[in-house]
């Protein structure tokens, strides 16, 4: 029987290549019309380290992990044991390891799978110039059915400029792996891709992060680099300048947030991209963009934390820094893209809030959206586009901080005749004039609630699934969603009601969206990827949730997997 | 110092500095609740202002250089009767300001009485004899009202409450 | 007469002037590097709202409000990166950076090393008194270790004095000045040069605290012309700043790098970048 669906993990360590392969493989597939995903882990090692490309294949869009692995392909064992927990197998998968690296480790062994030893060194040393991660290519696609021209026409790509001999080394390495192949029983083929598929794009959370950024009307990036939020920057730094635009790279975060501040006081969309170390350094300013009114858009793809924590490995563990972590009462807005596609949406819509309503947005990314490349169908275009609110007259009598009915006050822009002003982190009055009265205090306090609070955030403001009147809702956030989606998609099939409500705008909470979202719901299940549940936490400060409330969320560094949520309904 | 434009263009920057200064002096101790003093400023900036009308006056018709504020050839870094800044003080008494005053009009005096006595060009040493002569009477009526504020006692920049913490 | 159109000022000092009083201590050094500030601008005939100020925290912090220029008062140390952003992203400006000694070489001496270095074509006005004054007279990087003013450091802060002329020209500001409050005209024309000189122009400016520093009405005194013309020689200044009493006034240095500000026209829709992950 032919899946819809095919994980597959490919590990090696010390050059083994596994990163190439894995990435060579997603675009075969992707040519040959299927749908997929590829994440990663890394050893701690700059190079040369223990290294695993985690792939998911499919007929169908996929964009979260399964709950396993269905074929590993091992060049060897190197620190296997120190992530193979990240690599659990699915019932009747198959190991297929080189016979010269030994036993298969104790580790894999409860998981009784289908053990295959294929020679690969020996295969590789066979050819001239042949290398390992050929062979196990050459394998893996005749086992899953992918037609071996795609990956020849991938690599033909690739060594271009390495000339005819690395061309047919790969060949050859690939012919010897689909010959190992052929002994291998009992792992079934893919289906077929639909051959109504429409345009696809491949992407990772952290490049849909960046276009969306431009396309919402970003111009300016000022950043420091961190993991894993350094590849937004690196697609920013070659893209921004063909629109007209430029990223410049800073002494450190302090000064990255308060470019931003500059450049948006000019006029200038700008965004930055960080992670928790990073966002912490730029909380003070993020509090002078509040009071200041100065928009700008903060991407902050998540890591395990606290402090250095894990930075390779991903984590929902920031929303109370981005949500909290300003001093005074600062009201702004947090977002957090709900997939790797959703990076692109969520970004754009966030600059667009960002420029609409003259304060700082920070998006929750993290590293399992940002640095994980997806096969998605072309994204709908957005009608999302900053357009900050400028002054009609220009005047003494202009107020850069006017008392207005929406809280959203003109800015004027230097080089504009008549309405200058001073942007003012100090509390001040309507005209910008620092003040320490009452009045002004709470007028502004209000002004700038009013405007963050009362705003209409549209439909966008979540995603919705399953079925509308389920007394069981799964509650989500960010990256927490795609694993959801897919157990909740598992337990319908099984005959059980479920709906999803996955919030994109977690700061101002929406509670009357919410209230709305989860009525009749008897069970709210709040999945999310920290330790102490800061989501469902935030939620009840701010209201009272319907029915039984069952916060589900546990830290990282292993990924939220489909199973683990299954089981928890499947209790309910 | 070669031409009438020359004098002239100096005459009605001393004039307009001062003017400047002490309108500022006004405002810094407004700010500070002195108003005596605040108000003897303002006087003086409008007697500055005065005077400047009249050295205008004198140049109606005449093409005056242009000068950069640090390219006029004043005898000190600023112009003779520009008060010193630093000489305020947030509870000076109106002997101080008068004080301030008078210094600044003897400089001034003392300015053009030296092109009067030493310039090379007619016109310009029985201009400068003018204004010399003006800036003295200047003198006597500050020395005049002085008069009146004696000055006050050692103590009187005391402040018994130490300064605040602002930022 | 007939005057042509363009030798018209139509900026006057008091074009620059906001109706805002500054809340500084009358007798502020700081009252001089505003007006010169303001006297430079005329002098340039700069439209106010072509010109941007930028500062950080503390009293000299203060002083965009003062002005009708497009001001950013931000937070304590930042003014360097804020007016940076600012520069680069609308290179058609004039952009001004002010702040006091804490504020540009204590909190933010990182961001005025990087922006020596990155030579963004501003200028940058610090108004030295050695001393926190919003904070009631604490000992600043400039302080002499053994000033005994404040109670955090009774017996005085025994650390070696920053030394901002020599840091710029390390880390590589292309004009570098120093002057004395008590000289306005001087001020002006070092920010007047500053604002022509194409790159990061640093004047540092000795403007003297009467509140928690009344010794340094000593200063006027003390000071002397010791950079009577500037060099564009490196060794020069440096060897000009090893006989430098921290009282030497005058332009020191002015380099002749050009200034970093990138520039890209637009070549391709914002919309047609997804193109390149289409399959």
């Amino acid at each position: 029987m032919a899946h819809t669906s095919v994980s597959i993990a490919l590990t090696g360590s010390g050059g083994a290549g596994v990163m190439t392969a894995g990435q060579s493989l997603l675009d075969a597939a992707a040519k040959a019309g299927f749908y997929g995903l590829m994440g990663r882990t890394l050893g701690p090692q700059i190079r040369g380290g223990e290294s695993a490309a985690l792939l998911r294949l499919g007929t169908h869009p996929v964009q979260g992990t399964d709950d396993g692995y269905d074929i590993i392909v091992a060049f060897d064992w190197g620190n296997f044991a120190r992530f193979h927990d990240e690599m659990p197998l699915n019932p009747g998968s198959v190991v297929i390891a080189d016979p010269h690296n030994g036993a298969v480790p104790d580790v894999l062994a409860p998981s009784n799978p289908h053990v295959v030893m294929v020679p690969f060194h020996d295969l590789a040393k066979g050819i001239q110039g042949g290398r390992v991660n050929m062979v196990g290519l050459g394998l893996i696609a005749a086992l899953i059915g992918l037609d071996q021209a795609f990956l020849i026409e991938r690599l033909s790509r690739q060594l271009a400029g390495k000339g005819a001999e690395a061309l047919a080394a790969s060949k050859a390495g690939l012919e010897a792996g689909a010959g190992a192949a052929a002994a291998i029983t009992g792992v079934a083929p893919l289906s077929a891709p639909d051959p109504a598929r429409g345009e696809r794009w491949s992407l990772t959370g952290n490049e849909a992060a960046g276009l969306g950024a431009i396309q919402g009307g970003v111009r300016f990036c000022a950043a420091y680099p961190i993991t894993p939020a350094t590849d937004v920057l690196e697609w920013l730094a070659p893209n921004l300048p063909k629109v007209g635009g430029m990223l410049v790279q800073c002494e450190d975060e302090l000064a990255s947030i308060n470019m931003l501040l500059g450049a948006s006081f000019g006029g200038t969309p700008s965004v930055t991209a960080t992670s928790g170390p990073g966002l912490a350094l730029m909380t003070e300013s993020l509090g002078l963009a509040v009071a200041s009114e100065t928009p700008l858009v903060v991407v902050n793809v998540q890591r395990g934390g606290p402090s250095t924590g894990i930075p390779t490995k991903s984590e929902q563990s920031d929303l109370n820094i981005a949500v909290h972590g300003l001093h005074g009462d600062a009201p702004h807005v947090v977002t957090a893209p709900l997939s790797i596609g959703d990076c692109l949406f969520t970004t754009q819509w966030s600059v667009y809030l960002a420029e609409s309503l003259q304060t700082p947005v920070i998006v929750l990314s993290d590293q399992v959206l940002g640095q994980s490349r997806a096969i998605i169908d072309r994204p709908a275009d957005i009608a999302f586009i900053g357009r900050r609110r400028v002054p009609e007259t220009l005047d003494a009598s202009y107020r850069r901080y006017e008392l207005t009915a929406d809280g959203i006050s003109p800015m004027a822009l230097p080089g504009m005749e008549g309405a200058s002003y001073t942007a003012e982190g100090l509390e001040h009055n309507p005209f910008g004039h620092p003040s320490t009265q009452t009045n002004f205090h709470e007028e502004q306090l209000a002004k700038r609630r009013r405007k963050v609070e009362g705003f209409d955030y549209g439909d966008p403001w979540a995603m919705t699934a399953g079925d509308p009147d389920a007394d069981i809702v799964v509650l989500t956030w960010g990256s927490s969603t795609e694993p959801a989606r897919e157990a909740m998609e598992r337990v319908r099939a099984e005959g059980r009601r479920v709906r999803l409500v996955a919030a994109r705008l977690i700061a101002p909470v929406p509670v009357d969206r919410l209230t709305a979202a989860l009525e009749g719901a008897r069970h709210v299940v709040v999945v999310e990827q920290n330790h102490s549940g800061q989501y469902c936490n935030l939620l009840r400060a701010h209201m009272d949730l319907p029915g039984t409330v069952h916060p589900l969320h546990r830290p990282g560094p292993l990924p939220l997997r489909p199973g683990e949520i299954v089981d928890h309904l499947r209790g309910l | 110092m070669e031409t009438v434009e020359e004098f002239l263009a100096h005459a009605v920057a001393l004039e307009e500095d001062s003017a400047v200064r002490f309108d500022d002096m006004a405002d810094a101790l407004e700010v500070h609740q002195n108003d005596e003093v605040t108000g003897l400023f303002r006087r003086m900036a409008h007697f500055s202002r005065l005077h400047l009308a009249e050295a205008q006056k004198m140049a109606e018709g005449l093409d005056l250089p242009h000068f950069k504020p640090w390219e006029y050839k004043w005898p000190d870094a600023e112009a003779p009767e520009t008060p010193e800044m630093d000489a305020t003080h947030y509870l000076m008494t109106p002997h101080h300001a008068l004080t301030l005053a008078l210094d600044s009009e003897k400089r001034g005096h003392a300015f053009y009485a030296d092109l009067a006595a030493n310039n090379g060009n007619d016109r310009i040493r029985e201009l400068a004899m003018e204004f010399a002569e003006e800036e003295a009477e200047h003198v006597a009526l500050l020395e005049t009202m002085l008069a009146k504020y004696p000055l006050p006692p050692g103590d009187w920049d005391e402040d018994m409450d130490p300064p605040v913490a602002v930022d | 007469m007939d005057v042509p159109l363009e030798e018209t000022p139509v900026y006057k000092v008091k074009s620059y002037k906001s109706d805002l009083k500054p809340i500084w201590c009358p007798g502020c050094g700081d009252f001089s590097v505003l007006s010169a500030i303001m006297r430079a601008l005329t002098e340039l005939q700069l439209p106010p709202h072509q010109v941007s100020l930028v500062s950080g925290i503390g009293c000299s912090s203060r002083l965009p409000a003062y002005s009708t220029l497009y001001g950013f008062h931000s937070v304590h140390g930042r003014a360097l990166p804020v007016a940076s952003g600012l520069k680069l992203s609308r290179p058609d400006l004039t952009v001004l950076a002010v702040g006091g000694d804490g504020d540009g070489f204590s909190i933010g001496g990182n961001h005025f090393i990087h922006a020596c270095r990155r030579n963004v074509d501003m200028t940058y006005i610090v108004m030295d008194n050695s001393v926190y004054g919003m904070t009631k007279g604490q000992a600043s990087p400039t302080t002499d270790p053994e000033w005994p003013g404040s109670k955090l450091t009774p017996d005085g802060p025994g650390v070696a004095a920053f030394k901002p002329l020599e840091m710029a020209l390390s880390a590589g500001a292309t004009f570098i000045a120093r002057a004395f409050s008590g000289d306005p005209l001087e001020v002006a024309r070092q920010i007047c040069e500053g604002i022509q000189h194409p790159g990061f122009s640093f004047v540092h400016v000795l403007s003297p605290c009467v509140t928690y520093r009344p010794e340094q009405k000593t200063w006027r005194e003390r000071v002397h012309e010791g950079f009577p013309e500037p060099t564009d020689d490196r060794r020069e200044a440096f060897l000009r700043l090893l006989d430098d009493d921290a009282f030497s006034t005058g332009i020191l240095y002015k380099g002749r790098t050009g200034a970093f500000q990138p520039h890209a026209e637009a070549t391709t829709r914002a919309v047609a970048l997804g193109d390149q992950f289409v399959i």
